[in-house]
């Protein structure tokens, strides 16, 4: 008897000297709690000091997606507009965010490192459309005073199977680059 | 059937421990690749001749040894011979094997080469593999991986850089950051296509692929350069960073553009064709495509192609509609007719196009549900059943016929016309073929061949002579002995069965007009003539093949009279072959779409033919023949169906209207100015969205798949003619197209036995081993072993046989020959050797002009493709050089050029080779030279000048104006109003 509540005064002992420890929780969301450096969150396009994209629209990084999450559509870059350096850029580039498991596959296969993994967690959405990130989400904002890609005077651009058709209407881009072809008249055809 | 009869010597040689027995003069790397073995190239490829520029095949190679005193092979212990390698290592693309020879590929040496050797090759390589288009189906990432070093020890920022991409050509791009100077696409067009026109310019680090002519990369088969090319260095300008290539998804079909057949891929991506590759068909196209074939997709998007059913609206303006209402108005309407005018006011024109299931459905509907004969289709080449009766074997393939066989090329310009077939015909020709060609203007094939022109007009007597010269060549005593009667000297020959009454009869017919009658007549050596004459009579099988000029000239009975009474018909390499002008001509004639001929060239009255059909169709039409498609243009008919051929766009013309035609229905593509004229207009689909069969100009009925889905509420023709069937109450309701072949394998007897299934997996009618060993054709084995992929997974087709022929291939060599005898004398009866003195153009100061083919023509299957369409030249008139000095007629020039039957103004253009006293204008570059002659062949013009020099280009750097996607009428379409 006496034996069974000396049980209840060392749990309530325990109960009542937790009250003056340091609390484990935080008062989420109010406060956050840091996240570790190699913490993989949401997906970010990334720049290089000039503005232009790092990204060069290689697909690797959907090549390597294990949940298929991501859709990287190319075209060629022209001078007068450029994305990124050299000769690709992607011109639709967008990551269903409902379907990525957040391995990190895409990063580590990213040859330039455009795409990395940071620290924002925070995802919910009311619709599963929202969930579509697109090129223009997933890209970084250019540093105050340095010019940005054309892209960015767009605005949000359409998720690519909801009617972000820019692909299906735009010439492809190296038949412009090519020479308009030589105006030969076929002799001998 | 090897192609000289003999089987070729097999040597026995040992790779890597594994026998294999090859056929002599075989190299190390194919006979490796026969036993299994790996060796890895990039130079090399099956198809080339071996360079060894690469030296990535480098293999220790040993013989047996011999005792250099007494000769004899060097035995060791046991007996076995011992082997005695090389000191250094060989290359094994260089080194032919010999009897016993011994390869070892896994040597410590032969890994170090190979690292030692891509080591090389990457030493200024960019790695941009990621932005390459060749990456992930590139032969160089593949063999680095598997064979390379992994390191470098050349310092990245020491690469060679260069501004990329250079444009090589047109189509193709170069990026020289990443070629490793195999000589590929060099040898593939000296070797392959003939064209010389890409060399190696520089040297040392400096040295790069440059094109030498003018344009650049002047040849129609420039994109398969970037098939062969084993790194990213040439790539084409329509994929150029469309898509990741293992993002593609590849849909099997037939190359709708011409009558070769060519079986390519469509590669998708999200539902849109982004470039089209070679699949290998070692009957058809071996690995190769024209440039029209892989450039020419863009009819594959739905830029201006017809969405909805149109019907005119009460203001006569063509308005969107439902399919049910259209089809409706289309039944009422051909009902409404038939009741006032009777089954023969009615009739259809269709295209060379459309697939056998919707040729046969378009046929079966008029004939056996509206009840008329008036069936055609255009333009048509193939008009009689000589192809039926006498054509080529079923197991002939062109490019597998070498030294023993004769092929003339009659009236066709093999490279515009059939570009694959010019590649067939160049590599049979370097295999030793006899090659002539007869006709009235040049083409590139008559560079290699013994060429016969013929005055325009007078080809019959200029082909008279040749098969004159032919026979005269088979009776002439072989050493002064007389020839026992009955046998020729070939006789001994396989191929050559001996009709010899026939043959002599058509001899004599031809008396007059050997080759002595052509002196003076036409611009050819009467001995060229005789020596042409001689070839095709030593040759153990002369195999015929014409197109549309010969067909429009008459030629045809006098090729069939002497293919029937030589008996050389229904065997490999030998009988008729007939070219079209499109992807389907033999099939939609096997479809009857001729009004005089049923399905299966059975003429309309033939009752044995009418008794099969009875079975299939709800009823017969009339045993009368029906009137051909001009006569019904010009107003034969009260009502029209023109089913994906536009007559008024080849000749603007034509007004139907006026011509009498109430009711014009139109099923097309696009709203062409024929449909710009009709009452109800039906959205077809296009090659890329549909499943069915092609039959090529070898007959070989091949699948083709959907690749796509339909542009809007476009529709199968077959599916839209079942539903007007359903609206006249025929109970026959087809699901499928598979479905409609098996009525067409009931109905055409020659289709017998085929059905989508057994079209599918390979399977074969004859059997042949001309191939390599290991790449046997009942086998979907690439032999492209290196290169972009090209893997047959979905079936070869098969080659239906002419009747002669099932008889033959049955084992009656009699029936055969009393086919051929009996036939030679039917083909050529009642034809005379004629010849248009009128068009000889030694009198006068006109020339007379003769329409031509040309690759890129303004067609709309060209015009739709973004890159092709720069390449369509604007209109014009090639002059000798004779008529252009004597006429002051310069190069760029304009005229002015008045027919009998139209003018219209081009350029000029001064080509070697034309004949003096003619003039060559293409057809199908926007102005009508079929009428400006008069609607025949050849006809008289006048020229006049009009701008002496140059026109000024800068001003309008497009060559030909873009279809727009509606036509300039006062038709509106107004989609989406339904």
């Amino acid at each position: 008897m006496l034996d069974d509540l000396m049980h209840l005064v060392r749990g309530m002992g325990v109960t009542f000297g937790t009250m003056f420890k340091k609390p484990v929780t935080i008062a989420y969301p109010e406060v956050k709690r840091p996240v570790s450096d190699r913490f993989r969150g949401r997906h970010e396009l990334k720049r290089y000091d000039n503005g232009l994209e790092r990204c060069i629209g290689c697909s690797l990084c959907s090549a390597a997606c294990p949940a298929d999450a991501i859709l990287v559509v190319p075209a060629e870059n022209r001078d007068e507009e450029r994305y990124s350096p050299g000769e690709r850029y992607a011109a639709v580039y967008e990551i269903n965010m409902l379907r990525c498991i957040f391995c990190g596959f895409c990063e580590e296969a990213c040859p330039v490192d455009a795409i990395v993994l940071e620290h924002e967690y925070e995802l919910a959405a009311y619709d599963r459309r929202e969930m579509l990130y697109t090129k223009s989400m997933l890209l970084v904002p250019t540093a105050a005073g340095v010019g940005g890609t054309p892209q960015d005077t767009r605005g949000r651009d359409v998720p690519f199977r909801m009617g972000g058709m820019d692909y299906f209407k735009t010439p492809l881009e190296v038949k412009r680059a090519l020479p308009a072809g030589p105006s030969s008249v076929g002799a001998g055809e | 059937m090897a192609t000289n009869g003999s089987a070729p010597k097999l040597v026995n040689v040992m790779i890597d421990g594994r026998p294999a027995a090859v056929g002599a003069g075989t190299n190390v790397v194919d006979a490796a690749h026969a036993a299994g073995v790996e060796i890895p190239i990039f130079c090399h490829h099956p198809k080339l001749v071996p360079v060894g520029m690469c030296r990535m095949c480098l293999v220790e190679v040993g013989t047996p040894g011999v005792d250099p005193a007494t000769k004899a092979p060097i035995l060791d212990d046991e007996g076995a011979p011992v082997i005695k390698y090389f000191p250094k290592l060989m290359a094994g693309c260089t080194t032919v094997v010999s009897e016993g020879m011994h390869v070892r590929t896994g040597t410590p040496a032969v890994a170090e080469a190979r690292e030692a050797v891509l080591e090389f090759l990457l030493t200024s390589h960019p790695l941009d593999c990621p932005v390459c288009d060749k990456g992930g189906e590139c032969p160089l990432q593949n063999l680095t991986m598997r064979y390379g070093p992994g390191r470098s020890r050349f310092v990245w920022g020491e690469k060679f850089h260069y501004p990329k991409p250079v444009p090589v050509g047109p189509l193709i791009a170069l990026d020289r950051e990443r070629c490793v100077l195999c000589a590929r696409c060099i040898r593939f067009e000296d070797e392959i296509a003939d064209d010389q026109v890409l060399g190696f310019e520089n040297r040392g680090r400096g040295m790069e692929i440059v094109s030498f002519s003018d344009p650049p990369l002047d040849s129609v088969f420039s994109g398969n350069t970037t098939d062969v090319c084993p790194v990213g260095a040439l790539t084409t300008a329509d994929f150029r960073f469309e898509s990741r290539v293992w993002e593609l998804e590849s849909r099997p079909a037939v190359c709708p553009h011409c009558a070769v057949g060519c079986n390519i891929g469509y590669d998708t991506r999200h539902g849109r064709v982004l470039r089209v590759m070679p699949r290998e068909h070692d009957a058809v196209n071996e690995i190769w495509l024209c440039d029209k074939g892989r450039f020419g997709h863009g009819f594959t998007t739905a830029e201006g192609r017809l969405t909805h059913p149109l019907v005119r609206d009460i203001s006569g303006a063509l308005v969107a509609t439902t399919w049910d209402d259209a089809l409706t108005r289309v039944a009422e309407a051909l009902k409404r007719t038939v009741a006032e005018g009777g089954p023969a006011a009615v009739g259809g024109v269709a295209g060379a196009t459309l697939t056998n299931e919707d040729a046969y459905a378009f046929g079966r509907f008029l004939r056996a549900v509206v009840g008329t004969n008036n069936v055609d289709h255009r333009p048509k080449v193939i008009a009689d059943d000589s192809v039926h009766r006498f054509g080529a074997g079923a197991d002939t393939i062109v490019h597998a016929l070498g030294a023993g066989h004769a092929i003339v090329v009659v009236g066709l310009d093999a490279e515009a016309e059939a570009p694959v077939l010019f590649l067939s015909l160049n590599k049979a020709r370097r295999q030793g073929a006899a090659l002539i060609t007869l006709s009235t203007a040049p083409q590139k094939l008559d560079r290699h061949a013994s060429h016969l022109r013929a005055v325009p007009g007078s080809e019959a007597t200029l082909l008279a002579a040749l098969v004159r010269a032919a026979l005269e060549a088979e009776y002439e005593p072989v050493d002064g002995a007389s020839v026992p009667s009955g046998a020729l000297p070939n006789a001994a020959v396989p191929n050559a069965a001996v009709p010899s009454a026939a043959a002599r009869v058509l001899a004599d017919r031809l008396a007059d007009h050997g080759p002595a009658a052509v002196h003076g007549v036409h611009p050819v050596d009467p001995d060229a003539v005789a020596q042409a004459g001689k070839a095709l009579a030593s040759a153990g099988g002369v195999l015929w093949i014409y197109g549309r000029s010969a067909v429009d000239a008459g030629l045809v009975p006098l090729m069939a009279a002497y293919a029937a009474a030589t008996g050389q018909h229904g065997r490999a390499g030998t009988g008729l072959v007939a070219v079209g002008r499109h992807a389907n001509a033999q099939g939609v004639a096997d479809m009857g779409l001729t009004p005089d001929r049923l399905p299966g060239h059975a003429r309309v009255d033939d009752a044995a033919a009418r008794e099969r059909l009875a079975d299939v169709w709800p009823s017969l039409p009339s045993s009368e023949p029906g009137l051909d498609a001009g006569a019904m243009l010009a107003g034969g008919v009260q009502a029209l169906y023109v089913l994906g051929t536009d007559p008024v766009g080849d000749d603007p013309a034509l007004d139907l209207r006026a011509n009498g035609v109430r009711t014009l229905i139109v099923q097309d593509l696009y709203l062409t100015p024929t449909a710009a004229q009709a009452d109800i207009v039906l959205p077809a689909q296009s090659a890329a969205e549909r499943d069915g069969t092609f039959t090529s100009l070898l007959r070989r009925v091949q699948r083709t798949y959907a690749a796509v889905d339909p542009v809007g509420h476009a529709r199968a023709d077959w599916k839209v003619l079942r539903d007007l069937a359903a609206r006249y109450g025929d109970a026959e309701s087809f699901a499928a197209p598979s479905d409609v072949f098996d009525e067409i394998a009931r109905a055409v007897p020659a289709y017998a036995g085929l059905s989508y299934a057994a079209l599918g997996p390979a399977i074969r009618t004859a059997p042949t081993d001309i191939f390599l060993p290991f790449a046997p054709l009942t086998e979907a084995r690439s032999v492209s072993y290196i290169g972009t992929r090209y893997e047959n997974r979905h079936g070869i087709g098969a080659a239906w046989l002419t009747p002669a022929e099932a008889t033959y291939a049955a084992g009656d060599t009699a029936a055969h020959e009393a086919v051929a005898a009996d036939g030679g004398e039917d083909a050529f009866a009642g034809y005379a050797v004629a010849a248009d003195d009128a068009l000889h153009a030694a009198a006068g100061d006109d020339l007379v002009l003769i329409p031509t083919a040309i690759l890129f023509d303004a067609g709309r299957l060209v015009a739709s493709s973004t890159v092709l369409h720069p390449l369509v030249p604007r209109p014009f008139v090639a002059f000798s050089p004779f008529d252009a000095l004597q006429r002051g007629l310069v190069e760029g020039g304009r005229v002015r050029v008045t027919g009998a039957g139209g003018t219209f103004e081009a350029e000029v253009v001064v080509q070697d080779g034309v004949t003096p006293g003619t003039a060559l204008a293409p057809e199908s570059l926007g102005i009508a030279v079929r009428a400006a002659v008069g609607g025949e062949r050849a006809g008289r013009v006048r020229v006049e000048v009009v701008a002496a020099g140059p026109i000024e280009r800068g001003a309008s750097p497009t060559p030909a104006p873009r279809p727009s996607s509606s036509p300039s009428t006062t038709a509106t379409v107004t989609p989406g109003q339904i």
